[in-house]
């Protein structure tokens, strides 16, 4: 492998115009490349990910954009927001006799004659803020540390690229000594393979462990905008988490005075309001979808053995139950909730979910267990978020997602999530008063959430229901009548110790566990299911009462409770497990009624 | 060479300067100093139509140059064609120089219907297509096409007459139309719209100035009603120049810009008024030096507004409407552009169809930057705008008014739906299929469904001359157990319905559903507000929590469920509003739960004066039946476990069910067959003798005239689900079943009004109750071989013993002969003492 014509790190666009050149060769005209890709996403997938060259490329955030240069490769995590529709551009156009393109960037690398023969191509805009409700500790695994400048010195790249076979994440944690020892960390990481007890780190993930306490939700906006290239439509969806590589840029703005009153009309709404300065663009050469492992670092756990997630799974119950004030049934329940998700959609009816609403929380207990809960909650899931529920706050926040005509964006609401986020609504603080249409509209899509799994997304003359997936916990004093969960259990401490600090390599743990866990199929087998049927039937027969909102509930029990032993498939042991436990909660609900 | 010719002439350049400037573009291009631009854009435009008439000026199409680099990879080949075009004929050239001499070969042309043949064959810029035939076919189209052949004068030519009288500025042309005619026209049009419709614009003046050589306005032609109509979504490069139509939601009306066409300048010096400069590129010259020989002042000339020509011109925004967005998408936007006489015909929130030219145009980029951007804005030259709205079932004459000019170019794409939902509706089980496919995730209350189907199609409305009316509304109630899906019900049917208004009881005060008086903010006068029945005139009003209503409230509904107004008398205002609206209501029973040891009606407790106004009462009680229990449990075990896709029933979807019943709302009016009346006053008489038995006089509903009524709606409804302009006898039968099997009629014990729980058949299935109809038949004919009348009475063991030897096939068990049994009781042929059966 000998050195290539281009550098895909530092020039992105000299590999496109590579690629573009030997297409060229052999299409002769270029009309046969529109719409389609002509080898730069082979070469591009091959350099990030065969070659690993994804872990040189540095993360855009706000913090790295002010070194970031403009066409250079960079990488983006964030949630699509909202898409801007498609984009016309001079695709290919006849610089003398040669054509050239201007795929992937914004402005033509060569002068473009006004009368040169040109291509009208289309791309898509997306736009993309960083995932709502990220915490923390997430981003230690994708490296905000690591020092963009190394990637410009070419030469010791060059080197990498060939030497390495590390994993990202390993890079990015060491990525501080690049600095110095640039290669030799490279040779280091392959010795010791997955090295994640480095010391380095464990001081990172015990910093970060105290640290992590403040909220992440703060970190200043930082929208982008990013411009895809020949992707199906179904591939991308709103709201969907993902990582996208691509060649930086920054459109040049149009002087404002230039603007006559057409084109103000035309095309004010998109662009002059995301003023380049403020959101820079990206053209996306390649994009993944991230689910919640990925921003869990990888473990050395790779299979979910049932021993080992046994074991994870007792600590991480006993630590539930200590944080929950050695109220063990309350403990039971978070753990399953932690591990829900919408797994299929029938008609209305969202499958999987399971809000809990933990009851008996009066005003000091909930200032206790509350923050308790929610900070164990933010070290364990990647994206929390939590919403005081009060007369005020319901009265005067637009919790739904709105379109702003004014200037065609969707404005995001406090409920516009990701995938998986974790919503914690504290209703211990709701006063008596008086709600006004802001307020009961807000109640309603609450409700809608809670019992849908649908965000109604306002477009002013019609609302569009979008499918969410979201863990709903619920903290008040009595049954919330406002939110019906789909489990209630009066919470019931017995202590309230002091919390021990978590290692972190537990903390990771217990992570990985969640994140993996929850992805696992399931299915039933013929014999269980026949067992089912008949509980459900017999339950049913003896308390006429039971719904079929109850039955679905206790099959989405049973249906967590085997995913927490990493089984694929209903046991009997679990099944009674779970009949079990909802048998001693209502017996607290009939106790406390 | 033509670049040379063109920018003296104003009037003939075919470029006919004033049209730019209804074109962004001619802004765009308007930057100073941009000279290589500005001569190319002439020759472009010289080269372009070379036999465009000078008269031409009324076109509201920009010239090629709105796309000047157009992108669509044809135009580079177009150009080139055309030079070469020229060069080989040295007539082309001489004409593509000076257009105004080559403007007379199309026009005599015309003039003898058939080509020259010595003028040289014209083509359109860059394509095979000749003008002069083009011209050719518009004006056979024009002149020659009838919709009906035995018309005389074909349909546009009578179109093009009213024009003149009205004095009209544009000519509606049905695409499909131009299809049936000439295919081949159609095609050039959708394709080179620009063109062809130019052209169309030139024969259509032609035409109209020989008919009336006064008449002085322009008259455009108007494109609607393509073939296809493209999804916004899928609008791509490839589209651009092309014609287009498009479905959606209107978002955003700028305002009105007036947009100059020709100005007048007058000098300050000495007051003479300069002629009309007319629009070149978007730019008006001012000139210099004033126009009078004896003045020559300079920069003297100043501009009077109120002596300019302008135009109107709107841009619009459109979006895609909600059911075109795929999954997990947010809606897409396109722009329009209108002009003159569409300004203004759509508000936001109108669904419209739109039909127009897709066009793009550079965006421009600071004259002084170095780079050249490369990015397009897209915008929809918009030829024709027509609202829609089908998101629900169309009330009878909600959008007549608007659809009725628009009736005749729906009528491919009508008829051919239409034909459709006829062969839908021969389908033999297309009843029960309309059942299935009403809300298919509530479990069972197939019966409820039916009724619930009856009320969506409704019966028809009467009135007599006298001034009678009899309303065709069909109001149903719904008691039932807490967590019947009852609510579930009631929001599927408002969605469905047409103007459907969801109300709950607890939260509604009376005003609020009939009308109220409020004090405009404004002005400050009273205004009459409507509430939620008056806003669902002609469709369903949905009321959930009926019984936790105040009484005052429901009281109001008196006069609305049977005479379909409101009256109200306040604050000086005296009014009776419609509110011909559906009811649909849904309560619990008395004590939440319904009590087997009551009555009926004293569960219901309601007003017996409210009660007889609904149609259909349905008692839905859930009854404990391990059946039924098993199969919920299995339906929530495949709905954990299995892929759900697999276990979807062949059902109509939404659309077609919407389509299906606005048809059917709107087209069928059944009257009823004689075997049908017949088969009605029997069943009546039957019912009323049923409800005189003795010791009833209180405790169950008896039949009136409005139940007689209430029977004939339903029957219309039933005839109108198989779109069958007669009520049949079969309509009939099951009408009174329906009215039946809501209140639990079977099942109630006359004596005491009380129902036999074991007997509920709402939510039974139909094959269920079959097998329940059977065995009640064949116990009947044992009981006629076996017993006398008044003879003695006979063990159940016995009977059930005989009927295990006739029904070999199924199993009887005991509980279903004791069910049979009732049944038989109930129409009094026979006794039942503990274990002794007794025919009487």
């Amino acid at each position: 492998m000998v050195g290539l014509p281009y550098d895909c790190l530092a020039n992105p666009l000299g590999a496109v115009r590579f690629t573009f050149e030997k297409a060229l060769a052999s299409a002769s005209a270029p009309a046969a490349l529109e719409g389609k890709d002509w080898g730069t996403s082979d070469l591009f997938q091959r350099f990030l990910f065969e070659d690993d060259g994804i872990s040189q490329v540095p993360m855009l955030t706000p913090t790295t954009i002010r070194s970031l240069q403009t066409n250079t490769l960079v990488r983006f995590r964030g949630m699509i927001q909202d898409m801007l529709g498609n984009e016309f551009y001079v695709g290919a156009y006849k610089d003398g006799d040669v054509w050239r393109t201007n795929k992937f960037s914004d402005v033509s690398q060569f002068p473009m004659e006004p009368s040169s023969e040109t291509r009208m191509w289309e791309r898509r805009l997306l736009y993309c803020i960083p995932v709502p409700g990220q915490n923390g500790w997430t981003e230690h695994y994708w490296g905000t540390q690591m020092n963009p400048l190394t990637n410009y010195t070419s030469s010791p790249r060059q080197k990498r690229q060939r030497e390495d076979d590390i994993s990202m994440d390993d890079v990015e944690t060491h990525a501080p000594d690049h600095d110095f020892q640039d290669s030799s960390s490279g040779k280091r990481q392959r010795e010791d393979g997955v090295s994640l007890q480095s010391p380095y780190l464990e001081n990172e993930l015990a910093g970060n462990c105290s640290s992590s306490f403040v909220p992440a939700c703060d970190r200043s906006f930082f929208p982008c905008l990013l411009k895809v290239y020949d992707s199906p439509e179904s591939e991308i969806k709103l709201n969907e988490v993902f990582e996208f590589v691509g060649i930086l840029s920054f459109e040049t703005e149009v002087a404002k005075d230039e603007i006559d009153e057409f084109d103000y009309g035309l095309c004010e709404e998109d662009m002059t309001h995301l003023p380049p300065v403020k959101v820079p663009r990206i053209h996306c050469l390649s994009y993944r979808k991230l689910a919640a492992h990925d921003f869990v670092s990888s473990s050395p756990i790779l299979e979910p053995k049932s021993h080992i997630v046994k074991g994870i799974r007792d600590s991480l119950l006993s630590h539930l139950t200590v944080v929950l004030g050695n109220d063990g049934l309350a403990a039971q329940f978070m753990l399953l909730h932690l591990l829900s998700g919408v797994h299929a959609r029938v008609d209305a009816v969202a499958v999987g979910k399971l809000s809990l609403n933990l009851t008996c929380l009066g005003k000091e207990s909930s200032s206790i267990f509350g923050n308790r809960l929610n900070l164990a909650i933010r070290n364990l899931v990647p994206f929390t978020h939590s919403l005081p529920l009060t007369v005020d706050y319901l009265n005067s926040v637009s919790l739904s997602p709105k379109k702003d005509y004014q200037t065609n964006r969707l404005v995001a609401g406090a409920l516009q999530l990701a995938e998986g986020s974790h919503l914690t609504i504290d209703e211990t603080q709701l006063q008596a008063g008086t709600l006004n249409s802001t307020g009961v509209e807000n109640a309603r899509v609450l409700k809608m959430l809670m019992e849908f799994q649908k965000v109604e997304y306002d477009f002013t003359y019609y609302k569009m229901e979008m499918a969410a997936d979201v863990q709903i916990l619920i903290l008040s004093d009595g049954k919330s009548n406002i939110l019906p969960a789909d489990l209630v259990l009066p919470f019931r401490p017995s202590s309230a110790d002091t919390l021990d600090g978590v290692e972190p390599e537990i903390l990771k743990a217990w992570r990985w566990y969640l994140a993996t866990v929850r992805s696992l199929t399931h299915s039933i087998e013929q014999e269980m299911q026949k067992v089912v049927e008949d509980d459900l039937v017999a339950a049913r027969q003896a308390d006429r009462s039971l719904g079929s909102q109850d039955l679905s509930r206790l099959l989405t029990l049973g249906r967590l409770m085997s995913v927490s032993f990493g089984e694929t498939s209903l046991l009997l042991e679990h099944w009674q497990m779970v009949k079990e436990l909802d048998r001693l909660r209502k017996e607290r609900l009939q106790g406390s009624a | 060479m033509a670049s040379d010719s063109s920018p003296g002439n104003v009037n003939g350049g075919p470029p006919s300067p004033d049209e730019s400037l209804s074109s962004p573009i001619g802004n765009t291009f308007s930057s100073p100093g941009d000279s290589t631009r500005q001569g190319r854009g002439r020759r472009s435009t010289a080269s372009y139509d070379t036999p465009t008439p000078p008269r031409r000026t009324s076109s509201r199409f920009a010239t090629p140059e709105v796309t000047p680099t157009p992108s669509s990879g044809t135009n580079p080949r177009r150009r080139k064609r055309a030079s070469s075009a020229a060069t080989a004929t040295p007539t082309g050239s001489a004409a593509a120089a000076t257009p105004s001499s080559a403007d007379e070969a199309p026009i005599s042309s015309e003039a003898g219907d058939g080509d020259d043949p010595d003028a040289p064959p014209m083509y359109v810029w860059g394509t095979n297509i000749s003008v002069q035939d083009v011209n050719a076919a518009i004006l056979r189209f024009l002149r020659h096409f009838r919709e009906n052949p035995a018309e005389i004068e074909g349909k546009y030519m009578r179109a093009i007459n009213h024009i003149i009288e009205i004095e009209g500025d544009s000519l509606e042309v049905d695409a499909q139309n131009v299809f049936d005619y000439d295919s081949d026209l159609y095609t050039k049009m959708v394709r080179y719209p620009l063109e062809v419709l130019a052209i169309f614009d030139i024969v259509l003046m032609d035409m109209v100035s020989r008919i009336n050589p006064l008449f002085e306005k322009h008259i455009q032609a108007r494109i609607f009603n393509l073939r296809s109509s493209t999804n916004m979504r899928s609008l791509n490069p490839s589209d651009i120049e092309k014609m287009v139509s498009l479905k959606g939601m209107i978002i955003r009306c700028s305002s009105i810009i007036p947009e100059i066409r020709e100005a007048i300048f007058r000098c300050l010096v000495c007051g003479y008024y300069s002629d009309p400069v007319v629009v070149d590129r978007g730019r008006i010259t001012e000139p210099l030096i004033c126009g009078k020989q004896e003045c020559l002042a300079r920069n003297s000339m100043t501009l009077v507004h109120n002596r300019c020509r302008f135009t109107d011109k709107q841009i619009v925004r459109l979006q895609e409407t909600p059911d075109e967005i795929p999954e997990g998408g947010t809606p897409h936007t396109v722009s329009l552009l209108m002009h003159d006489k569409l300004v203004d015909s759509g508000k936001p929130g109108d669904r419209v169809e739109v039909t127009g030219i897709y066009r793009a145009m550079s965006v421009r980029i600071g004259s002084t930057q170095r780079t050249v951007k490369s990015l397009f804005k897209t915008y929809i030259d918009c030829l024709h705008l027509k609202k829609t709205d089908k998101s629900r079932v169309n009330a009878e004459d909600l959008m007549e008014a608007e659809n009725d000019t628009n009736r005749d170019d729906e009528t491919v794409d009508y008829e051919d739906k239409i034909e459709k939902l006829k062969e839908l509706s021969r389908q033999p089980d297309i009843y029960e299929r309309l059942t299935r496919s009403l809300a298919p995730n509530i479990w069972e209350l197939e019966d409820v469904k039916k009724g619930l189907l009856c009320q969506l199609f409704g019966g028809s409305a009467l009135k007599l001359p006298t001034g009678a009316s009899f309303r065709g509304d069909i109001n149903i109630l719904l008691v039932g157990d807490p967590g019947t899906s009852k609510s579930q019900l009631l929001q599927y049917i408002h969605k469905l319905s047409p103007r459907g208004i969801y109300t709950s009881g607890r939260g509604s005060s009376a005003v609020g559903l009939t009308a109220y008086v409020a004090k405009d903010p404004e002005t400050g006068e009273t205004v009459l507000e409507s509430g939620a029945l008056v806003l669902s005139d002609r469709g369903i009003c949905c009321i959930d929590e009926f019984d936790k209503m105040s009484d005052n409230a429901r009281s109001m509904l008196h006069e609305v469920m049977e005479q379909q107004t409101v009256s109200i008398a306040k604050a000086g205002i005296i009014a009776s509003l419609n509110a011909r609206t559906s009811v649909l209501a849904c309560a619990n029973p008395i004590g939440s739960r319904y009590n087997p040891r009551l009555s009926v009606i004293d569960n219901i407790h309601l007003p017996p004066t409210l009660l007889s106004r609904f149609d259909l009462i349905y008692l839905i009680l859930d009854k404990a039946d391990e059946q039924t229990d098993r199969r919920l449990a299995k339906h929530i075990v495949a709905l954990h476990f299995e892929n759900p896709e697999t276990s979807v029933p062949d059902i109509i979807d939404l659309p077609t069910l919407t389509a299906y019943m606005s048809y059917a709302r709107n087209n069928i009016h059944p009257q009823l067959s004689d075997e049908a009346a017949d088969e009605l006053t029997r069943g009546y008489v039957e019912m009323r003798r049923r409800g005189n038995f003795p010791g009833s006089s209180k405790k169950v509903i008896t039949a009136t005239p409005r139940q007689l009524e209430s029977l004939i709606r339903l029957s219309e409804a039933l005839a109108r689900i198989r779109f069958s302009e007669w009520v049949e006898k079969q309509d009939v039968t099951e009408a009174f079943r329906l009215l039946q099997v809501a209140l639990q009629q079977s099942a109630t014990d006359h004596a005491t009004g009380t129902i036999d729980m074991d007997l509920i058949t709402t939510g039974v299935s139909a094959s269920e109750r079959m097998r329940r109809e059977n065995l009640v038949s064949s116990t009947r004919n044992i009981i006629m071989e076996k017993m006398q009348i008044g003879g003695s009475s006979t063990r159940l063991m016995e009977l059930l013993e005989e009927l295990k030897k006739q029904n070999s096939g199924t199993e009887v068990h005991l509980s279903d002969l004791r069910h049979a049994l009732a049944t038989l009781a109930t129409e009094g042929f026979v006794v039942v003492h503990g274990d002794n059966v007794k025919r009487i």
